[in-house]
């Protein structure tokens, strides 16, 4: 292994600094690595050059970086900056790919809350297809978030619901329920992460830490909508495909064995745009909204309409509601 | 180029309306016969409302704003709509009034609009059920389940116009109204955004789909499709579910 000298990286040197402040597990784990750093430049000077390229070294190093960095919910704005720039060379390295990343905050005064109504859905499953393009969803898995349930009229009972339809929609006698991450207010995904890797954001989106993630799956068990997603093999999208406008904890690239799940489109709502799945839907069915907001459309459909939430009795409280005309 | 063009467009329909003001008897009578015209509300002045309309047409006001660029088209204006207050809500405290939206453009992306390239007058003679064999693709399937007439929706006296009960006239855009009059409930749940597709985004101006953008007047009900591929693994089914 060879790696730039020019770069900086943490020497026995700063470490006195850095021993100032308390450390922990992964300034130790850095301290370390600047201790092999120093070694690895020291044998480099006597050792014949590797036959590495300047990209590949670059990769190596980026790679190590991202692999040493903190959790993106303590990090700093500047850290945050660092690591979504190496990503986004990485993209560029690795895979090709021009992506811009955002880490883009909560607006203040904003919560995001879905409606949809079962009266409206017709089972195209246009929002299926636009989550898959907008989210860069694993294309060799064919992992998707939404999944739209069809039941007899009269009851819903998603035990006995088909989820695998493959028919001319919308079939006689039956309605349609879609189901996704429900972003909810008490999560029982985010109480069993054992590493902290998933939150709720402030407004109201639960998002992961990819690089975070060990890859437990306690949060795919403890989810009672099956709304988490884990990634057996590194996901796979052509290149051309890729959606390049991205989120650090959104549609950015994800890698084996993490898990992932729908985020109402962080990089979209977060700038006042619609989530794909509701500006793909043709019916209309799919209202979304600012739960703070007494005058919008979210909101009336709340006071006005006949509402109801799946598996309410569990008291996760999802914020995201069905009803009928 | 597109407001060249459309530039171009209004300079031509000015002209032809011009020029039609002169011939408009003559050509009324070519294009649809007297003995086959059926002469309802053509030449006399707009029949009383037989109904109340539903959606207050007084409260019904546009707004002057910059037209904005819509995946329609150019256009798009702010509607302020004034929404009846359902009976089961009387004397309850809620939101209720002014919703303020702005609806996709849909008259110019109608096949043969504008009307006036063909019709050179605005005035048209509506015979009965029958349908001019220009518009052949019109398959009358609501006014048939209904009874109503072209005459009962078209304004007879202005040819891109739409005729409601209470004897106003509403633009090809406005279809809200038009529709609103029976399908009053579809039309308070639309007006607040819990029917009909929401454009743009979920912040700043509301832009929603009038109507006629999903339902083809003449034949609302929509259409069976295929759906996007399904899931290739059935969802977890634990000895709970």
């Amino acid at each position: 292994m060879s790696i730039d000298p020019t770069t900086e990286m943490p020497n026995a040197a700063a470490a006195g600094t850095v021993l100032q402040k308390p450390v922990d597990r992964r300034l130790a784990l850095k301290i370390l690595a600047g201790g092999v750093v120093a070694g690895t430049q020291a044998l480099g000077a006597c050792a014949p050059l590797s036959a590495a390229t300047d990209e590949e070294r670059q990769v190596r190093l980026l790679a190590w970086q991202e692999y040493i960095k903190g959790n993106y919910r303590f990090m700093t704005e500047e850290e945050r900056g660092e690591t979504i720039a190496r990503l986004e060379r990485l993209a560029k390295l690795q895979r090709g790919e021009e992506v811009a990343i955002q880490s883009t905050g909560a607006q203040p005064g904003v919560v995001f809350g879905y409606a949809f109504n079962i009266s409206k859905c017709k089972g195209y499953r246009r929002c299926v297809e636009a989550c898959i393009n907008e989210n860069n969803l694993d294309r060799s898995a064919a992992t998707q978030y939404i999944r739209i349930f069809e039941m007899e009229d009269g009851v819903v009972d998603l035990d006995h619901a088909d989820a695998t339809f493959q028919h001319e929609v919308p079939a006689e006698g039956h309605f349609y329920l879609g189901t996704q991450c429900f972003q909810c207010a008490d999560p029982p995904c985010v109480k069993v992460c054992p590493v902290g890797a998933t939150w709720q954001e402030p407004d109201g989106i639960t998002v992961i830490d990819y690089d975070w993630c060990i890859g437990c799956r306690y949060c795919v068990a403890a989810c009672p909508y099956w709304a988490r997603r884990f990634n057996w093999s590194a996901p796979q999208v052509p290149a051309e495909e890729v959606n390049p406008n991205q989120h650090y904890l959104g549609n950015r690239a994800r890698k084996t064995g993490v898990v992932e799940k729908c985020t109402f489109c962080i990089h979209r709502t977060r700038q006042g745009r619609l989530p794909a799945c509701a500006e793909a839907c043709p019916t209309g069915a799919r209202v979304f909204g600012n739960l703070l907001d007494a005058d919008s459309e979210i909101r009336w459909v709340l006071a006005n309409k006949r509402v109801f939430r799946l598996k309410e009795d569990l008291k996760t409280e999802p914020r995201f509601w069905y009803f009928t005309d | 180029m597109s407001r060249t063009c459309l530039g171009a467009a209004a300079i031509y329909i000015g002209i032809a309306w011009l020029t039609a003001g002169c011939a408009e008897p003559d050509r009324a009578a070519w294009d649809h016969p007297a003995s086959e015209a059926d002469t309802v509300g053509s030449d006399t002045a707009p029949a009383p409302p037989a109904l109340t309309a539903t959606l207050e047409p007084g409260g019904l006001r546009t707004v002057q704003a910059a037209p904005v660029e819509l995946w329609t088209g150019p256009g798009g204006r702010p509607f302020e709509v004034a929404v009846r207050t359902s009976e089961r809500d009387a004397g309850h405290p809620r939101r209720f009034g002014a919703v303020t939206l702005q609806t996709a453009v849909r008259s110019r992306s109608l096949g043969q609009y504008p009307c006036t390239s063909c019709h050179l007058g605005r005035r048209v003679v509506m015979a009965g059920e029958r349908i001019a064999d220009a518009h052949q693709n019109i398959e009358p399937v609501h006014p048939k389940q209904t009874g109503a007439l072209c005459s009962t929706c078209h304004a007879a006296d202005d040819v891109e116009r739409l005729a409601l009960l209470s004897g106003e006239r509403a633009t090809l855009d406005e279809t809200y109204r038009l529709c609103g009059q029976c399908h009053f409930a579809q039309a308070d749940g639309w007006a607040h955004g819990a029917h009909g597709k929401r454009l743009d985004g979920w912040q700043g101006r509301r832009v929603v789909m009038g109507c006629a953008d999903c339902h083809d007047p003449h034949k609302p009900a929509l259409t069976p499709r295929i759906p996007f591929r399904a899931p290739r693994i059935e969802r977890t089914r634990g000895p709970d579910r």
